[in-house]
């Protein structure tokens, strides 16, 4: 029983591991960062936003401010999120799931998985 | 009288328990009266709304940037035109310190008209004015209407109400706690003459606003007072409780249904008012059951600019996504705040000193604005709400003020509603993001005429258009922007400054791995040559972004600096500047978006050849308006592959990222790194 919890990560409540939605690949225990579990790549901005002028502001972010972390599914590559972030700052935990209280929430049909997604039992 | 304190305000945001009266009120409700009722107050907003616009003298009032709103007696919000919502949340906080402070001395009276724009006091930012009128129903108390509209001008040291320059509380000009301004529906001759006085740069602009929001708020008061008339004082007194009561529930309801758990979000903004500067916010959301808790921890500390917000406008920008996204069929009622509580760290920008400069708060509020998309986006995506799920808007600000005397012969200091009202919406769980959608401080607003524009101010623009590429690319990228093209006219001098930022990096952080929207500089051209060139006919009525800066076609001196910038006046013929409003964020990988859709967007010149090449991997026939699906599907294939080979293992890349940081001078408001703790105390005279 799998639950999409974003565009590209689905959380499998049957074994508690973090999915890749795309290619099923598991990623890593769901009580950690699914992050952790990916391929990651500092870009530098300048590869996505291409400077317009020849200036010194010019319509791209300074790689000096920020980069691009790109996190890729280890097994498809797809790029399963991104984050802005400037060089050295920590990597945002952004979801982090209280899964035995889900499971218990749905194991006790207060909720229902229907495609992917809760929905509220009737 | 005190200045209320952070926990009142923040009380006092939400409903007060209801009183008996109120509930026998609702008991006594009538079958279907109830949903009747409720569109009957949609309806009374509505046309108090139209009415405030059309009586409206500055650019932002006409454009509809602004709220009506009602009141149960205690002063809770139950619902609002729509408009800048974060005004609606912040009223109540007015209305209840009236109710505390000022019963008996100097009274409330039935035809008194109250007014208010101090922060301190519970608003977002001085230029952000408040009015609020009692309802009475023969003599009894039942309700509030207010009124609230950005002005034109509070006096400070700059033009157009938010000074990006002002470092304390005292440049900031005029600001008023809750005062009562007129008696017997009659505003007081001496407190009009006083906002002219702090408007001089612009009186009839602030005094004709100042009606405005009386007129506006007194319209939704008689049309409730005949709806008192029509049904009974107990049908309005029961269905704004019942209003109450239904949002609440409602509200809990949906919050229960999703997954408990903390959900985070940093953001990041690069102005510190003109001067340059890394400052952080950091958001976590804990739910729990049906609540939820927002978490402000992290943020960077106060800073010596105008660029900090009180917590009562952060928990506003927050109504604003709210309404707008999560319980957007609800009504506009306080009361879904009930289950919401907000911890704001003392001293952080977010909740900075009493004397700390706040007149730009809503810049500093993009942080929390963006953050919210994505806190609550990942909370329910995977939940029946999804659709709901949206990157963030484009919101580097784009307050773009200009001021002087009008060819007219008429002083005024305005902030243009055009950019403001022309950002890109964020990439949608359901598609693409909106283009030019609106302004995300008030998304129903409406972007005015070019003609009016024209009319109003010494300025020609040549052109307004889709600003291509300045979405965040992604499956579904973000809405464009808009750019256009500012030019002084009629042989006047005019001042011109703005608050933004997003030169260096963008605020909004994409979602689901999509890129944000791309940055933005402040462009203008002293000594242009193009109004002797297009009097000579040379551009034939064309103009393009693109041409004006790939080959720099307009002769002059070009300055390409920060995208805030303070007073400065330009003189006739000049490149004010080039006006624009940025993209929204985007949404998911960019290698799954459909190749016919990169194909239309570059079409409409929507993005760039560039972008297809290199960030959609799209490849053309050679005819050049089709799409190559072999080659494509190769090019994309092959980007996967190298995704896989560049990417690190996250020990790795720890061991390398976890050795960077960025420069030191840019750090001087962002605290210690990385924890964004005040490492310096701000003393304010």
């Amino acid at each position: 029983m799998k639950l999409r919890v974003t565009e590209y990560l689905d959380l499998d409540l049957d074994q508690d591991k973090w999915c890749c939605n795309k290619c099923g690949a598991v990623l890593n225990d769901a009580d950690k960062n699914y992050k952790e579990a990916c391929l990651i790549y500092e870009r530098n901005p300048n590869e996505v936003h291409r400077p317009l002028v020849e200036a010194e502001y010019n319509f791209s972010p300074d790689p000096n401010w920020v980069r691009i972390i790109e996190f890729y599914c280890p097994s498809c590559g797809a790029q399963m999120e991104t984050e802005y972030l400037p060089p050295g700052h920590p990597l945002t935990h952004d979801i982090e799931i209280d899964v035995a209280a889900l499971k218990a929430r749905v194991q006790s049909k207060e909720l229902g998985i229907k495609e992917g997604r809760l929905y509220k039992s009737i | 009288m005190p200045i209320p304190t952070l926990e009142e305000k923040l009380a006092w945001m939400k409903p007060a328990p209801p009183m008996e009266y109120e509930l026998a009120c609702v008991e006594k409700l009538s079958l279907g009266s109830y949903e009747i009722g409720v569109q009957r107050t949609n309806d009374i907003l509505d046309e108090a709304m139209e009415v405030f616009m059309r009586s409206s003298r500055s650019s932002m009032g006409v454009a509809g940037d602004s709220i009506v709103s009602l009141f149960t007696a205690n002063g809770d919000l139950v619902n609002a035109a729509s408009g800048t919502f974060l005004h609606g949340m912040i009223q109540s906080i007015v209305i209840k310190y009236i109710l505390k402070n000022y019963a008996e001395n100097p009274g409330i009276n039935d035809g008194d008209i109250w007014f208010t724009n101090d922060a301190v006091y519970g608003g977002i930012h001085n230029p952000d004015v408040v009015v609020v009128m009692p309802t009475f129903y023969h003599g009894q108390l039942i309700g509030w209407t207010g009124a609230a509209l950005h002005t034109s001008e509070t006096g400070a040291i700059e033009p157009g109400g938010m000074s990006v320059s002002a470092k304390t509380r005292f440049e900031e000009g005029f600001n008023v706690p809750p005062l009562k301004i007129g008696q017997n529906f009659k505003l007081n001759n001496d407190f009009v003459e006083m906002a002219a006085a702090f408007g001089i740069r612009a009186p009839q602009m602030v005094v004709i606003d100042l009606k405005a929001r009386s007129t506006a708020a007194d319209r939704a008061r008689t049309r409730i007072l005949e709806l008192a008339d029509k049904m009974g004082v107990e049908h309005v007194v029961g269905l704004f409780r019942k209003m109450l009561i239904v949002a609440e529930q409602s509200a809990r309801e949906r919050i229960r249904s999703w997954p408990d758990g903390k959900y985070r979000s940093v953001n990041f903004s690069d102005g510190v008012g003109p001067a340059e500067g890394l400052v952080r916010t950091s958001l976590m959301i804990e739910k729990k059951g049906d609540r939820l808790l927002l978490d402000f921890s992290g943020t960077s500390p106060e800073n010596f600019s105008s660029y900090n917000a009180h917590p009562q406008a952060i928990v506003g920008h927050v109504s604003n996504f709210v309404y707008e996204y999560v319980f957007h069929d609800l009504p506009v009622a306080n009361s879904v705040f009930a289950p919401i509580d907000f911890y704001f760290p003392e001293g952080t920008c977010l909740s900075p000193d009493a004397r700390a400069a706040t007149s730009c708060s809503v810049m500093i509020a993009t942080g929390v604005m963006s953050a919210v998309h994505n806190c609550f986006g990942k909370m329910m995506f995977c939940t029946q709400d999804w659709q709901q799920v949206t990157a963030s808007a484009g919101n580097a600000g784009n307050a773009l003020v200009v001021a002087g005397l009008s060819q007219w012969n008429m002083p005024y200091s305005d902030m243009l509603a055009y950019s403001l009202n022309s950002e890109g919406q964020g990439g949608k769980a359901t598609g693409d993001g909106v283009n030019t959608f609106g302004f995300p401080w008030a998304v129903f607003g409406r972007a005015p005429d070019v003609e009016t524009m024209e009319n109003e101010f010494p300025m020609l623009v040549p052109f307004s258009q889709h600003w291509t590429d300045s979405c965040g690319h992604g499956k579904y990228r973000g809405g464009v922007g808009s750019a256009q093209l500012w030019v002084a006219y009629h042989e006047r001098d005019v001042w011109f400054l703005c608050t933004a930022d997003n030169t260096r990096l963008q605020t909004p952080q994409p979602i689901f791995g999509g890129y944000a929207p791309c940055t933005v500089p402040g462009i203008s051209i002293r000594k242009a040559d193009l109004l002797r060139r297009m009097q000579a006919g040379e551009f034939n009525g064309r103009l393009d972004l693109t041409e004006i800066l790939d080959e720099q076609s307009i002769e002059g001196q070009w300055i390409i600096e920060f995208f805030a910038r303070a007073a400065r006046s330009f003189a006739h013929g000049d490149v004010i500047t080039i006006a624009f409003a940025t993209g929204g964020a985007g949404y998911g990988d960019p290698l799954e978006r459909e190749p016919e859709l990169v194909l239309q967007d570059l079409q409409n010149n929507i993005i760039s050849f560039w972008s297809a090449e290199n960030i959609y991997k799209v490849a053309l026939d050679d005819s050049g308006r089709k799409i190559d699906q072999m080659l494509t599907s190769q090019l994309r294939q092959k980007e996967y592959h190298q995704r896989l080979q560049r990417g690190l293992k996250y020990q790795d890349f720890q061991a390398q990222w976890s050795q960077k940081m960025p420069p030191q001078e840019i750090l001087h408001s962002f605290g210690s790194w990385p924890e964004g703790k005040p490492i310096q105390m701000i003393m304010r005279a």
